[in-house]
């Protein structure tokens, strides 16, 4: 018995080396990048895809090697940053999203020589590593007005906002689309003579997943009378977007109004490409791609960064955006090819139903942003929303 | 097939639950599936077995083997993957600190699991009470106390709160009969959501909706190796080890309950009450899976508090349960197991820069390691749930 497992042994330890001998190696590359998420994930459509996006445009062009350690549970953020730290191979190693805000003050302080990078927070001040926050709420005001004047120009009185968990970042979005909404309707009535008062819908659904509050909230708000809701909670988008497309349904409609504006991605694509009107590009992947960028061409400084419309990394959805979302929705496996070119036509209808002035409007907004004449509350509004929703009211 | 002597067994009790007045109604068919399902598995286990220590070695090489031709067969070198698990796991100082505070609340949830088994019980609720015990360690910051006294506190209202999670299992048992493999999974997902309301609205930080708020300064349990996530919890897992192991081999209670979940016929036969070793393995489980739960978040940096979405805890229960298998339902057996398995975490990690294999294949890897090794003691648990089964077969008079 005995010799018999020795045997076995033996056997399989020979299986074993003849099957892995010829593996060993290894490629070299230019420089190494390592993009930390958290426990979210590919497949999101959204914030952790467009990060992957900017990382995978950044390596092909720098000819970088880039790889993807992800959270299996909160336990793991800190230990993955160090160990990819430790492993002293990375000119980069890449936080997404603040949830790993806690373990990168740690890891900064930790390895002072390291480069760092990380997205979505602003607040942790090192010398080593290189902050990215985005203004929502410029993109949110952008999108307000455009709501505004779309919704009256339809005969809408009203425009909705679906938000996920009350959270100071959140506050961000609903102070810029409030301020937004005001604009719009100013506008509107400045270039028609008609007055306009299309008032506010919003609600906190307290989830960042849960797609069934989405709908239910949007519901909501169509019953009301709503002619646009605006996602503010990732993936809820879908329920919202959903609500939607039954409440077209049941009028025996396809395209919109009512609309929804997307968030975050470029979620034009989606809803056969009428349904959504624009989106609130938040350019993560320009953030994770121009990171990479300075490490390869040595001009990294750490401090915090701020991307916003003036800059490209807040924009309102695009044509030439969309050809290349659309590649994005394959890739997620929201969409196949085969509904390119229906998306387009259809996106391109909606689009040029709404009169053009109002796109020229939104475009002066935008402007006016950048310049600083028109200015959008709140850089940090945890103590001041409620005097916010008292100066631009629902 | 080999699971339903289990589950037969639990179909019986829920049949008796659902008849609570017919309790004279029987079961024959299932008996007599149960009986034959049974013989097959006596075939089996009649193969010659090898030492306990040899038998895991063969385990754990089988289990590696057939993790590298999964990798092979996706196309990653498994000699340069496994290099960087064992250099992740235990190749440095760095690594055993955090194989070590990996394996921290696994030894815990794993003696939870243990103990019931031991006891006769299959406790799968450690999952729901490490999420109340973690609750309670938070909540307990929001008093203000000095230090040494502070961490004590917040220990034993984790403690606490886990057996107050296990004592409806263990009064649904006794006066309903319900069988624990079901109420435990349901009181997991009660603590599932329970905490989910929690974090968003009783224990939410004010400026960060998402998580409850930081265990405060003095009730933090201290790090073993700065720069690690290895913290003093693991003391605290390695007391309750031994303090479990103390109660079971050394005291009459538990020399009672091991005679009760050996053979509950021959306990019954000399006095010994199965009522009260319900209450005691499911209270002292509650205990284990408690502390498990409150070192978690007292322990591990950085962020010190619970999560929306628990993902500083969530299946560190049932990993409890694989860890205990591993180790053979002993507490020593535990330990050795419990840093086995937290050096795949931590070695798993590492995997996924080195020879960059993606995260969900580097858990297929390790789930084969894990299933490996816990196909002996597998083999055990079926051959005694048989043997319960034949003798309660002569003794029921069917």
């Amino acid at each position: 018995m005995k010799v018999f497992h020795i045997r076995l042994a033996a056997v399989l330890l020979m299986v074993f080396a003849v099957v892995a001998g010829p593996l060993v190696g290894t490629a070299a590359a230019a420089g190494k990048v390592a993009l930390v998420i958290d426990v979210g994930g590919r497949g999101d459509l959204s914030f952790n895809d467009m990060g992957f996006k900017g990382a995978d445009e950044a390596v092909a062009k720098f000819g970088m090697e880039l790889v993807e350690i992800q959270s299996n549970s909160a336990a793991d953020y800190l230990p993955n940053l160090q160990n990819a730290a430790r492993s002293e191979a990375f000119d980069l190693i890449i936080g997404v999203g603040f949830l790993l805000a806690d373990a990168m003050a740690e890891v900064t302080d930790q390895f002072p020589d390291q480069k760092f990078a990380i997205i979505d927070v602003t607040w942790l001040g090192k010398p080593n590593l290189q902050e990215v926050g985005f203004e929502e709420n410029k993109g949110s005001a952008l999108v307000g007005a455009l709501g505004a004047m779309v919704a009256a120009h339809y005969g809408y009185d009203k425009i909705g906002v679906v938000l996920g968990i009350e959270i100071p970042v959140l506050y961000k979005f609903e102070a810029g689309y409030r301020f937004g909404l005001h604009w719009g309707n100013a506008k509107y009535a400045e270039v028609t003579g008609k007055s306009a008062e299309v008032g506010l819908l919003w609600t906190y659904t307290g989830t960042f997943s849960d797609i069934a509050k989405g709908k239910v909230a949007t519901q909501a708000m169509l019953a009301q009378g709503a002619g646009l809701i605006y996602n503010v909670a990732g993936p809820l988008g879908i329920g919202d977007l959903e609500a939607i497309t039954e409440h077209l349904e049941a009028q025996g409609k396809s395209a919109g109004p009512p609309f929804m504006i997307g968030v975050d991605a470029n979620q034009d694509y989606l809803g056969d490409g009428h349904r959504v009107l624009a989106s609130m590009m938040k350019r993560v992947d320009y953030g994770v791609y121009s990171a990479i960028e300075s490490v390869a061409n040595g001009s990294f400084k750490g401090g915090v960064r701020i991307l916003g419309p003036g800059n490209g990394g807040i924009a309102i959805s695009r044509q030439q955006d969309l050809g290349d979302f659309i590649d994005f929705g394959i890739k997620g496996g929201a969409i196949s090819e085969s509904d390119r070119s229906q998306i387009t036509a259809n996106w391109q209808a909606m689009r040029a139903a709404v009169p053009a002035w109002i796109w020229e409007a939104v475009e002066e907004l935008e402007a006016k942003i950048s310049s600083g004449e028109a200015k959008v509350p709140c850089d940090w509004c945890a103590d001041s929303i409620k005097a916010i929703r008292a100066q631009y009211p629902d | 097939m080999s699971f339903s002597p289990i589950f037969c067994h639990c179909f019986r009790k829920l049949v008796n639950l659902s008849c609570g007045c017919f309790s004279q109604f029987r079961v024959g068919t299932y008996e007599d599936i149960g009986s034959i399902v049974s013989s097959m598995i006596a075939r089996a286990t009649l193969i010659k077995r090898l030492h306990p220590i040899m038998e895991s070695m063969l385990a754990a090489v089988i289990g590696l083997m057939i993790g590298a031709v999964i990798m092979l067969g996706y196309g990653y070198n498994p000699v340069a993957a496994y290099g960087s698990l064992f250099q992740g796991s235990f190749g440095s100082l760095y690594s055993w600190a955090e194989s070590l505070a990996n394996a921290t609340p696994l030894i815990l949830t794993a003696l939870t699991f243990a103990v019931a088994m031991r006891g006769g019980l299959f406790n799968i609720g450690a999952e729901g009470q490490l999420y109340v015990g973690a609750l309670a360690a938070v909540a307990v910051s929001l008093i203000h106390l000095p230090s040494p006294i502070h961490i004590v506190m917040a220990l034993c209202a984790a403690m606490l709160a886990g057996m107050l999670w296990s004592l409806p299992i263990a009064l649904l048992k006794l006066t309903r009969g319900v069988h624990e493999v079901i109420s435990t999974i349901m009181f997991n997902w009660i603590a599932y959501f329970l905490a989910l309301y929690v974090i968003a609205h009783v224990l939410t930080d004010p400026l960060r909706g998402e998580k409850t708020i930081s265990i405060v300064e003095t009730s933090r349990l201290a790090r073993i190796v700065l720069g690690t996530t290895l913290n003093y919890g693991l003391l605290i897992a390695i007391i309750a080890a031994v303090a479990v192991l103390f109660v079971l081999w050394r005291t009459t209670v538990g020399f009672e309950l091991r005679v009760s979940g050996h053979t509950s016929v021959a306990a019954r036969y000399a006095g010994i009450s199965h009522r009260r070793q319900i209450l005691t393995v499911l209270l002292m489980g509650g205990a284990t899976a408690g502390l498990a739960g409150a070192v978690q978040v007292m322990g591990r940096p950085p962020t010190y508090a619970v999560l929306s979405g628990l993902p500083q805890l969530i299946n560190l229960g049932f990993d409890g349960i694989g860890v205990a298998m591993i180790g053979r339902n002993h507490p020593i057996g535990i330990i050795v197991a419990a840093i086995f398995f937290g050096g795949l975490m931590a070695g798993g990690r590492v995997m996924q820069f080195s020879p960059g294999v993606p995260l969900e294949l580097v858990r297929v890897v390790e789930g084969v390691i894990i299933v490996t090794l816990a196909v002996p003691e597998l083999r055990n648990m079926l051959g005694s749930f048989r043997r319960q089964f034949a003798k309660k077969k002569v003794y029921d008079g069917s």
